[in-house]
């Protein structure tokens, strides 16, 4: 690609790319997933006293969420969240987080000195 | 990706002159999207972050006079001294210097809808293709009843601080009254929220006084396990609760408050008015012609509204029937977010969104609820609709769900504001 870009035609071209892309469609997921995000941050990153979402693998955070969702105890807010949500629409939300590594993916910078999962764990 | 959608190919073009290679860099700046919000509580302050962090080409402006956004969340423990006005106190600088949003420091005045401009007090213009509205609410007036002295403290700030001298001015033995406006209204918990902590901070100063809670619905409107408990068991002979008790009038002299059944006198009052959406809505001709329309009409995949095109209402002024909150309006910008960011990506909007809900109250000094529900989008109706199963609140107040609340509540702040 460095050598593309070049030439004048190969410089047109990547920022062509660059501008497609740019204006692309969503990412599947996200925006389920941003409905997390008031309580377990931006991207996943919880600030503290919530558990941080980012770079939690895919296959974890599916098999809790579906597991809340059957179990649904009264005292847990979380159940009731979980059973808001189809099975396919929790593994999109899954992967979306697991996508994002535990860094996150853009300039959120959230820390984490109070995390905790929840009371299932 | 190479689409022939000209709108695509138009961007494109615009973003080739921002490469710079060709020379003309004025072109990018026009051809960029410029979406315009205004109002910076919940609602504006992340849907002005998330355009941004979706898609950091579209220009995203957001016009508020106030120079930080005080959070009716956790107000309630301002009005007790559990905390200062600091906790709530949530500046724009986030937004502007890590997401890149022009803050405009002004009140919008004037929409005109067909030109696509908002106009400042202070004379600046500002085109948009796509305006996203989050003025939040307007109150009806109540003769006789200035806000100015006897607070409805339903807008954080100095209405906060004028309803914690309220509390404060309580003679022993005297009586605090405060009135509920008729459903829907901002925070379906908070009024009975606010009630348990008045009465909690009475028993707590040993002052022996009552709380007078007159409630214009016909039954406690959220939480009605939590609330009818805390009022007959935990703050037995405190909370004198009155359903279908609608105030008609204030006698601020007097020192009386007039309802449809009778005449109450009180030593200190808060009296929180039925609301509306924020006058710019009903401005911008998005109430349409009947005056009994309180909240905005507007679709809920996109929050565009019904009667206006490329104006979004979000937050509390939306009427799609969702709970009005911080933690609704954040969710309702995503989707609104999300549908701006498709419109100029040339796409529909997402055909199935979702909206969670989840909040917390205190009951007393040490111990919250929480109430909970998620939203669906029903292609029937074109309604969100409350998914079977997820409308819940705690079984009870517990000190675990107290802490929980601060955690809640510094995320939302953050996934909103910073």
């Amino acid at each position: 690609m460095t050598a593309y870009g070049k030439t004048l035609p190969g410089a047109l071209a990547l920022a062509l790319l660059g501008a497609a892309s740019a204006y692309a469609a969503p990412p599947p997921g996200r925006l389920l997933a941003a409905q997390c995000a008031q309580c377990h941050g931006t991207n996943g990153q919880a600030v503290s006293g919530m558990e941080k979402l980012a770079g939690e693998s895919e296959g974890e955070i599916y098999k809790e969420l579906i597991e809340m969702k059957a179990k649904l105890k009264p005292d847990e807010i979380m159940h009731r969240q979980a059973a808001g949500y189809s099975d396919e629409q929790i593994r999109l939300i899954a992967r979306y987080y697991a996508s994002l590594g535990k860094s996150g993916s853009t300039a959120s910078t959230g820390t984490s000195s109070r995390n905790r999962k929840s009371r299932d764990d | 990706m190479f689409s022939n959608n000209r709108r695509k190919l138009l961007q494109a073009s615009g973003a080739l002159a921002a490469v710079g290679s060709l020379g003309v860099a004025s072109r990018a700046q026009a051809a960029a999207p410029r979406v315009v919000v205004v109002g910076g509580g919940f609602a504006g302050a992340t849907v002005a972050k998330y355009v941004r962090l979706w898609n950091p080409q579209i220009q995203v402006s957001l016009i508020e006079p106030n120079p930080s956004h005080v959070s009716c969340i956790l107000s309630n423990l301002v009005m007790t001294g559990a905390a200062g006005m600091s906790t709530i106190t949530l500046r724009y600088d986030a937004l502007r210097t890590r997401y890149g949003v022009n803050i405009v420091a002004d009140r919008a005045v004037g929409i005109d809808t067909v030109s696509r401009v908002v106009t400042t007090a202070n004379g600046t213009r500002l085109p948009y293709d796509k305006l996203v509205l989050a003025p939040g609410i307007d109150f009806d007036a109540i003769p006789g009843l200035d806000s100015a002295v006897l607070p409805h403290a339903w807008q954080a700030g100095p209405q906060t601080l004028a309803l914690k001298a309220q509390l404060d001015s309580v003679p022993a033995g005297g009586t605090f009254v405060m009135s509920i406006p008729k459903a829907p209204y901002r925070c379906p918990p908070g009024p009975y929220e606010r009630a348990c902590l008045l009465a909690d901070s009475l028993l707590r100063r040993r002052r022996a006084g009552k709380v007078i809670v007159l409630d214009a619905n016909s039954d406690v409107v959220a939480e009605p396990h939590t609330f009818h408990t805390a009022f007959q068991t935990t703050y037995a002979g405190v909370i004198d609760y009155r359903p279908s008790s609608e105030v008609l009038s204030v006698d601020w002299a007097g020192k009386k408050i007039v309802t449809n059944w009778e005449t109450i006198a009180f030593d200190a009052a808060n009296v929180i008015p039925p609301q509306r959406a924020g006058k710019l809505v009903a401005a911008a001709g998005l109430l349409g012609s009947d005056p009994a329309t309180r909240w905005a009409p507007v679709n809920p995949l996109s929050y565009e509204s019904k009667l206006v095109p490329n104006v979004h209402v979000i937050g509390d002024s939306q009427g799609t029937g969702q709970p009005k909150s911080g933690h609704m309006a954040n969710a309702q910008a995503k989707v609104c977010a999300d549908a701006l960011v498709r419109y100029f990506a040339g796409e529909q909007p997402d055909p199935a969104p979702m909206t969670s809900s989840a909040c917390y109250s205190p009951i007393t000094a040490t111990t919250a609820s929480w109430l909970t529900v998620v939203f669906a989008y029903d292609p029937v109706s074109g309604l969100m609709k409350a998914v079977p199963n997820t409308l819940a609140e705690a079984p009870a107040p517990t000190k675990g769900h107290y802490e929980d609340m601060f955690g809640w509540a510094r995320n939302l702040f953050a996934d909103s504001f910073g």
